[in-house]
């Protein structure tokens, strides 16, 4: 119950502007790739996989944020990972530079999450579900963070670090909407996986709507 | 004897040099197979543990990260961690881990098989750089592999070092990112009692490192091992070396067919100066022992020899003697044996050749009897020369009989003859004869009384002794015949009245070409009593004079009595 309220928190959190004044909208669809897959049997909507040394969703999701230099947020944000039936979950998080990452352990065994990605090399060590505080990390560098735990090699969660407050994960067919931004020039780039990231340049104006897809 | 007692001495002291010999190697073999065979399940289990430790490691994730998520100067802090049990006790300057499971070293190979350098190499264990050099791989292997890395920078033999490389497999592409390879102390067998038993080392890249040999030993091996090694022949042979002048037993093995690392050969030694000197041992006692029994031997056959030649020497002597006699009596034997056969063929050969001429003379005789114009003289005397011829035919048919009776050639068909028939006939006969004298003939016959045998020689018997009686006879003498059963056999008895025969001639008188007494006007050749005889004797009865005194001579001459079944037989025809 209380990872519902964490998700729909951060979910709303997510979706509402942050910039009061920014009221730009975008939104459009990227062309993902192509999934042969049958949709997962499990409730979780995708995980991670590895094809080929390369990092993706499953079923293909895309983040899509806009790229600029925007000020560090003054507020502290707090996001969760948590493990759940063996999982990162969620398996893909973006957050912005400074954003605090809590790994909240909801199975009945030990995890030992760690990550050796350049972007950020942390080592939770060991720890039981009702470890408090929760095991939690501050990522301030940008860049892909790949998450594994110690005691389980086959986990993989990713946290894509992003120097924007602006960003969204596309549903399934690749659409996505970014509302309440600022209005300027910037470049809206889409993660696709970890080897390929699209990018296109953006005029936003304010109040208006911006219909840009990803080819 | 003293010859039989060496030879079996030396017959049993060769198989039980043989023996002991085949026994010796048995067990050596047995030994050597015996401890080879625990070395290598020691070996066996240590590697799998080993592999089991190293199979744990390469799956770490951390490694996996390291690796992966592009973070390699992580690689070796993270392997001091994760390896940090393997290497527990390996500290820098002591080498020598504690537990023969426990690593020396380790290092990580990047993609191209080179050694990825180690920030700290204490803390993985330090290695010379010709040594690192040597565990790197031309490529990264698919699969464990074994190798052998001899590091000679540290002590004067060097230390050998068993090396395993895994590969490390991303999780994420399944490929070959990299391999671990960990070192070991390499399982020796070290032998505690100097110069005895197994020992074990490994032969690689041209050197051997067999720590308990002797240096100068190691060096001339080496070489020995190099030359069987290059022989493509399977990969498990031994052969014989001499180390300081004892003979050894040399085994090799190859230790990791197809590595990437050089190939290396486990090489054991078995000394065999134990068995040879068991062997030895063995020897001397068999032929201690064996010189022992001869000299019993000896003294036992002196003893037994002494004792038996006695009665044997003089055994020798007397069949000598025998010897000599038998071959006496037996040559006398031949010689009369060939004398009796050649007077017996003589008679036989005579017989024949003056049968023929009497014959024509006969002949001739007759036919100048019946011619006429000669004078009556001329008649009477070609008459008495034809007599005379008859006589001739006589002398020469009982010589032909003699001479067939000595040669054995006389068979007889022995039928039942009625004796009594006989003796009428040649009585009837006698009195029929033209010059024949006043002379009574008495008879005590019973009507007919047979007896066995054939009937012309029965009756020629019979004959001779009328004829005699008849010519030996005096005027107004008497004859008398008599024959009676006694049991088996039938007697008859001729006598006959006459001068009698002189004492000294009794004895004589049935030898051939004698006669009683020199009386010319009586007719006979002497040979009438010696074959009569003869005939009764092959008739299975006898003749011999019953006395010649007082003007009586009488002989007797028995018969066997004919069987009644051939007698009635005879009486049917």
């Amino acid at each position: 119950m209380r990872f519902l309220l964490l998700v729909s928190v951060s979910a709303i959190w997510i979706l509402s502007p942050i910039a009061v004044l920014a009221d730009a909208i975008v939104e459009g669809r990227v062309n993902l790739p192509k999934s042969h897959a049958p949709p997962p049997v499990m409730a979780k909507r995708y995980e991670i996989v590895t094809n080929g040394g390369v990092l993706a969703t499953k079923p293909p999701l895309a983040v899509v944020y806009l790229d600029g230099s925007f000020p560090t947020p003054t507020s502290h944000s707090i996001k969760q990972v948590a493990q759940k039936d063996l999982a990162f979950l969620p398996p893909l998080l973006p957050v912005q530079i400074g954003t605090t990452v809590e790994f909240p352990n909801l199975d009945d065994t030990y995890h030992n999450i760690f990550s050796y990605s350049p972007a950020k090399r942390f080592d939770l060590g060991r720890y039981r579900p009702e470890e408090r505080p929760i095991p939690s990390v501050v990522f301030d560098v940008a860049g892909l963070v790949t998450l594994r735990c110690d005691i389980h090699e086959h986990m993989r969660g990713l946290i894509l670090v992003l120097n924007t407050p602006y960003f969204v994960i596309t549903d399934e067919s690749g659409r996505f909407r970014l509302s309440g931004l600022p209005a300027g020039h910037y470049t809206l780039k889409a993660w696709i996986d970890s080897k390929t990231t699209r990018e296109q340049p953006v005029e936003l104006k304010s109040g208006a709507t911006l219909r840009t897809d990803f080819p | 004897m003293m010859l039989v007692v060496l030879v079996l001495t030396a017959l049993a002291l060769y198989f039980a040099q043989r023996n002991v010999t085949t026994t010796a190697e048995r067990d050596l073999r047995e030994n050597f197979q015996a401890e080879i065979s625990s070395l290598h399940k020691v070996q066996a289990l240590r590697n799998s543990a080993l592999t089991e430790r190293c199979r744990e490691l390469v799956l770490k994730p951390r490694l996996h990260a390291a690796l992966e998520d592009n973070a390699l100067d992580l690689l070796y802090p993270t392997a001091k961690d994760e390896l940090r049990d393997l290497m527990e006790g390996v500290a820098p300057g002591k080498g020598e881990g504690a537990n023969s499971l426990q690593a020396r070293f380790y290092r990580f190979l990047s993609g191209s098989g080179a050694i990825i350098p180690p920030p700290n190499p204490t803390e993985v264990g330090q290695l010379s750089r010709e040594a690192e050099a040597q565990l790197a791989l031309k490529r990264l292997p698919d699969t464990q592999q074994i190798g052998y890395v001899l590091e000679t920078a540290d002590t004067i033999d060097g230390t050998m070092n068993e090396v395993m490389a895994l590969p490390i497999l991303s999780t994420e592409t399944g490929e070959v990112i990299s391999a671990l390879v960990v070192g070991f102390k390499p399982y020796e067998v070290v032998d505690k009692s100097e110069g005895t038993g197994l020992k074990s080392g490994i032969w690689v890249n041209g050197r051997l490192h067999l720590p308990s040999l002797p240096k100068s030993a190691e060096l001339k091996i080496e070489n020995d091992i190099a030359y069987a090694v290059s022989k493509p022949d399977g990969a498990q042979n031994s052969f014989n070396v001499t180390v300081d002048g004892v003979p050894q037993l040399l085994f090799y093995k190859h230790l990791n067919p197809g590595s990437l690392f050089p190939p290396a050969y486990e090489i054991c030694v078995y000394s065999l100066a134990n068995s040879i000197a068991q062997q030895r041992r063995l020897s001397w006692q068999i032929g201690g022992a064996g010189a022992l029994l001869l000299l019993l031997g000896f003294v036992a056959s002196h003893f037994i020899a002494a004792r038996l030649s006695v009665p044997v020497e003089k055994l020798a002597v007397d069949s000598e003697k025998n010897r000599a006699h038998w071959r006496e009596a037996e040559a006398a034997l031949a010689s009369t044996s060939e004398e009796l056969e050649r007077s017996a063929r003589y008679s036989a050969d005579a017989s024949h050749q003056l049968k023929s001429p009497v014959t024509v003379l006969r002949a001739g005789l007759d036919n100048l009897l019946n011619r006429e114009g000669f004078k009556p003289e001329v008649y009477h005397e070609l008459s008495g020369l034809l007599h005379q011829t008859y006589r001739l035919t006589g002398v020469i048919d009982d010589l032909l009989l003699l001479s067939r009776l000595d040669a054995g050639h006389l068979q007889i068909d022995s039928k039942p003859v009625n004796l009594s028939q006989l003796i009428n006939e040649w009585i009837d006969d006698l009195n029929a004869l033209p010059d024949s004298p006043e002379i009574k003939i008495e008879q005590e016959l019973p009507a007919e009384i047979f007896v066995a045998g054939e009937k012309r020689y029965t009756s020629l018997i019979v004959q001779n002794l009328l004829e005699n009686a008849r010519k030996y006879n005096r005027l107004g003498g008497c004859i008398r015949v008599a024959a009676r059963r006694d049991n088996a056999e039938v007697v008859l008895t001729v006598g006959n009245t006459g001068r009698p025969i002189a004492q000294t001639a009794q004895q004589h008188i049935f030898e051939r070409f004698h006669r009683g007494a020199p009386v010319s006007n009586i007719s006979g050749h002497g040979l009438g009593l010696n074959l009569a005889r003869e005939l009764a004797r092959l008739h299975g009865g006898d003749l011999r004079l019953l006395r010649s005194d007082n003007d009586w001579t009488e002989f007797e001459v028995r018969f066997r009595v004919a069987r009644p079944s051939l007698r009635r037989a005879a009486e049917v025809v």
